[in-house]
């Protein structure tokens, strides 16, 4: 009876604040060297900067050898009975395979690096240590093996750090052909982030009292620290470009009345202008000899009716061809076919598309490069992504609606406008949003079919409202501008890039007008993003207000 | 080895004609033709004559005639895959949609036959409308739901080129809706929120909104598939009396699990039982009291099914 309770963990756990206390700094602390480690990696951090006199690696080196000793102490004192906690028999055999795999590395290098052995030596000193750590993880109780070897490591590698034998200064030339070398700046981040996320496992496993709530602790904070890495990784690409673009972009920037230029607009013969009451010369010029500030106005019309094009020509036949689909065609053999071509288009490369539109599309719109073969171009990438969204939404509304609907004596296409169609719209919106962000984007169909130049004066700027003419024989209607080339910014900046130094000579900072472009490009789609989920907000809310 | 052989196949024939004989003797009593005959007062509002309905291979219906009459209740119980919603489902031309579904025999409307070339579906459902086992209102407002099908219909038009055109009836619309909300007695409950979507009402509301949208387009039959099976007693036994209401209207059919259900409501009941057979048919309290069928009786009293 005694023993049966004794092997039963209690039910509420003891009074144990001060040793989770020191499990949980342990979690902070790698915690706080993951983020270090990630932004150094980036050069947001810079490993040489000073901390009240001592350089920021001596730093973390200490801060690694103090995680490291933490995370051992803890689970020494945990087999020895200081700490209550409720370890199960071994660490498990995927946390040994780890640890084996990692240490058999380490060991591996410092046998060849640190002391040149040769092959077999190091490979003799790996394996041996490699099956130690093995071996140590998971024959012994869990509090041991799951600790002992991420600590030592985590130590290790500070020491490591702390005496300098890996400095920010430090180079490993590896001797390959092609002279690549990992640079200390590199490589002590990269050993912190991996050391870091191994010891905060650990202590998350202390600091829950190993057992079934320590593994459930544990991989909560591998995978948070993992979404805090993708999250972080986002943050710096959007802060860094916004850094380096903001610059070009408010070059010339002025606010108050009178100081922007002048737009017109001509609809059904009202002519109605205005003055802008700000000057934002980067994004309302273009480029020209006598500009005071050159800008990319024409890239980013371009952009936005190129969109427009696509999506106009995408998906009503993409949407028509989902309701066919879904609604009217027997489920078969034919399905499975228009299934499968769907999904092969959608994974085609771009530059297919690019060169289907230059030899098929360019011929027949006049042989020349042209905004409308570019629209076209792109609406053909975007239409099989939204069939097969529109599809899916579709398939997700429930039968019911339709057999109620077909209980009232509504007529089948009836009941798919006034039912099918409003229920799926949430799901065919976003399939528009993701295929506008990937469309946008696009560089190589544009180069292929529509691409204006790398510097684009402003008079190039696609006026499609007002390039509409009616004529007196049919088809009545005429838009020269549609059938210019016209630029769009994905392609502007791929051809600022490739331009070379000479071309470049057009702007005062080249540099900064590439940035200022990328921004602009990054945030027309994201302007894009955020239209397509306004509408989706708006099309879920009338559903289930 | 050919010995055993020899002796399956010569005990074979044996089992194969003797042993079904004899439990069709025990089991299966035959069902009489003069147990589905049922008398009533009236006019038949549906005549079922000979109905078969096969599923692929899956004969699902067998040979069932049944009348229908005129302005009452009739409940079709039976124990679950025995047939009773395919019937209902045939009454509409609903099986229609069943891809698989293959449909023998003859129903007629007052005196029409449904199953025939040229049957216009959309007045025929006009005529005979349905209420499903799950409350099933669109993702609308109230409002909408109720004037859906008069709208498809063109009986009401609403909008800015009705506008224009004179043509728009909205006070028609809304008296529409208030006349089958107030039928569907579900009026006093949500007048205040019509443009509310219908997806925030309760189970029960749904339900009995279901019932004011089939109201809507003027039917001459309702069909109800279990229309209380997902809803709680409170909520079920105002249905129940919104049924007694409406047949004093309408030609009601409703198919049930609940047997003091069918008890309650009904006027006449028909017991399906396993393979798509109708037992018997005759007036409710006949049934529940003194059925003729032995197997009809067991599973009233909970025995079977």
């Amino acid at each position: 009876m005694s023993t049966e309770t004794d092997s039963r963990n209690p039910l509420v756990k003891g009074d144990t604040e001060d040793t989770s206390a020191v499990a949980a700094g342990a979690v902070g602390l790698s915690a706080v060297l993951f983020a270090l480690s990630l932004g150094s990696l980036f050069e947001v951090v810079d490993l040489g900067t000073p901390v009240a006199g001592v350089p920021l690696v001596t730093v973390v080196g200490g801060a690694l050898v103090a995680l490291g000793t933490a995370v051992i102490v803890f689970g020494v004192g945990s087999r020895l009975g200081y700490v209550e906690t409720e370890p199960q028999s071994g660490a498990g055999l995927v946390a040994g395979i780890a640890f084996a795999i990692v240490w058999f590395v380490t060991a591996g290098l410092v046998a060849s690096q640190t002391f040149g052995l040769g092959t077999v030596g190091w490979l003799l000193a790996s394996v041996g240590v490699g099956a130690g750590v093995f071996v140590l993880s998971t024959a012994t109780r869990e509090d041991i093996g799951s600790t002992v070897p991420a600590g030592a490591l985590t130590a290790f590698a500070g020491l490591v750090v702390l005496t300098g034998v890996i400095a920010p200064e430090w180079v490993w030339d590896l001797g390959w052909a092609q002279k690549a070398s990992f640079t200390g700046a590199f490589t002590i981040p990269v050993i912190t982030l991996f050391v870091s996320l191994l010891s905060g496992w650990a202590a998350a496993k202390a600091y829950a009292g190993f057992g079934a709530r320590g593994r459930h602790t544990g991989a909560y904070v591998l995978v948070y620290l993992n979404a805090l890495s993708i999250v972080g990784v986002l943050v710096i690409l959007l802060a860094y470009t916004v850094v380096q673009g903001v610059p070009g972009l408010v070059n010339g920037f002025a606010l108050g009345p009178g100081v922007g230029p002048e737009s017109t607009v001509v609809l059904f013969g009202t002519t109605i202008s205005w003055e802008w009451p700000f000057y934002l010369p980067f994004v309302m010029n273009g480029v020209g000899l006598t500009n005071d500030f050159n800008g990319v106005l024409p890239a980013i019309v371009g952009t936005v009716w190129l969109v427009v094009g696509a999506v106009l020509f995408a998906v009503p036949l993409g949407v028509g061809a989902a309701v066919f689909l879904t609604e009217y065609a027997e489920r078969g053999r034919f399905t499975q076919v228009v299934e499968v071509a769907t999904n092969g288009l959608w994974s085609t490369p771009s530059i297919v598309f690019g060169l289907f539109g230059f030899a098929f599309l360019i011929p027949r719109f006049g042989n020349g490069k042209s905004l409308l073969a570019g629209a076209l171009t792109l609406g053909f990438m975007l239409l099989p992504l939204v069939v097969i969204t529109s599809r899916e939404a579709m398939l997700s509304v429930p039968d019911e609606y339709r057999d109620a609907s077909a209980a009232l004596g509504v007529s089948k296409w009836q009941t798919i406008r006034s039912v099918v169609l409003p229920a799926a719209l949430p799901g065919v919106v976003t399939g528009i949003i993701l295929g506008v962000g990937r469309i946008a984007g696009e560089t190589a169909p544009i180069l292929l079919t529509m691409a204006g130049g790398v510097f684009v004066p402003g008079s190039q700027t696609p006026d499609v409202v007002g390039g509409f003419e009616f004529t007196a024989s049919p088809p009545f209607v005429d838009n020269p501008v549609l059938l210019d080339a016209a630029s769009a910014l994905p392609y502007q900046l791929y051809a600022l890039i490739t331009a070379g130094v000479g071309a470049s000579g057009n702007v005062a900072n080249p540099d900064q007008f590439k940035w200022a472009t990328a921004l602009v490009l990054l945030v027309v789609v994201l302007s894009f993003y955020a239209v397509g989920i306004a509408a989706r907000y708006y099309f879920r809310r009338e559903l289930n207000q | 080895m050919s010995e055993t052989a020899q002796t399956t196949t010569e005990t074979d024939p044996n089992s194969a004609v003797s042993e079904p004989e004899t439990t069709t003797g025990e089991t299966e009593e035959h069902v009489r033709e003069e147990w589905r005959e049922y008398d009533y007062e009236g006019e038949a509002k549906l005549s079922v004559e000979d109905l078969d309905v096969y599923y692929g291979d899956d004969h699902a219906l067998k040979s069932v005639s049944m009348d229908i009459p005129e302005n009452s209740v009739t409940a079709l119980i039976g124990p679950s895959g025995c047939g009773k919603s395919t019937y209902l489902r045939c009454l509409n031309r609903m099986n229609d949609r069943v891809k698989s579904a293959r449909i023998d025999g003859s129903v007629e409307l007052d005196g029409t036959e449904i199953y025939q070339d040229g049957v216009n579906l959309v007045e025929l459902r006009k005529r005979v409308g349905m209420v499903f086992q799950s409350p099933n209102p669109f993702p609308k407002s109230i409002r909408e739901n109720i004037s859906y099908g008069p709208r498809k219909h063109g009986d009401i038009e609403t909008g800015l080129l009705a506008r224009l055109l004179g043509r728009s009836n909205e006070n028609e619309r809304d008296d529409l809706v208030e006349r089958c909300l107030r039928d569907a007695a579900l009026w006093d409950e949500v007048n205040e929120r019509l443009d509310d979507n219908a997806l925030g009402l309760s189970g029960g509301q749904q339900q009995r909104l279901c019932i004011a949208r089939c109201l809507s387009v003027d039917p001459e039959v309702i069909l109800m598939d279990e229309p209380a099976s997902a809803l709680d007693p409170i909520a079920t036994s105002k249905i129940e009396d919104l049924i007694d209401d409406l047949a004093e209207q309408y030609t009601v059919v409703i198919v049930t699990h609940n047997m003091q259900q069918a008890a309650r409501i009904s006027d006449q009941t028909a017991v399906f039982l396993t393979g798509g057979e109708l037992v018997e048919y005759d007036n409710t309290d006949k049934i529940f009291e003194n059925p003729e069928s032995q197997r009809v009786e067991e599973y009233i009293s909970g025995k079977f099914g």
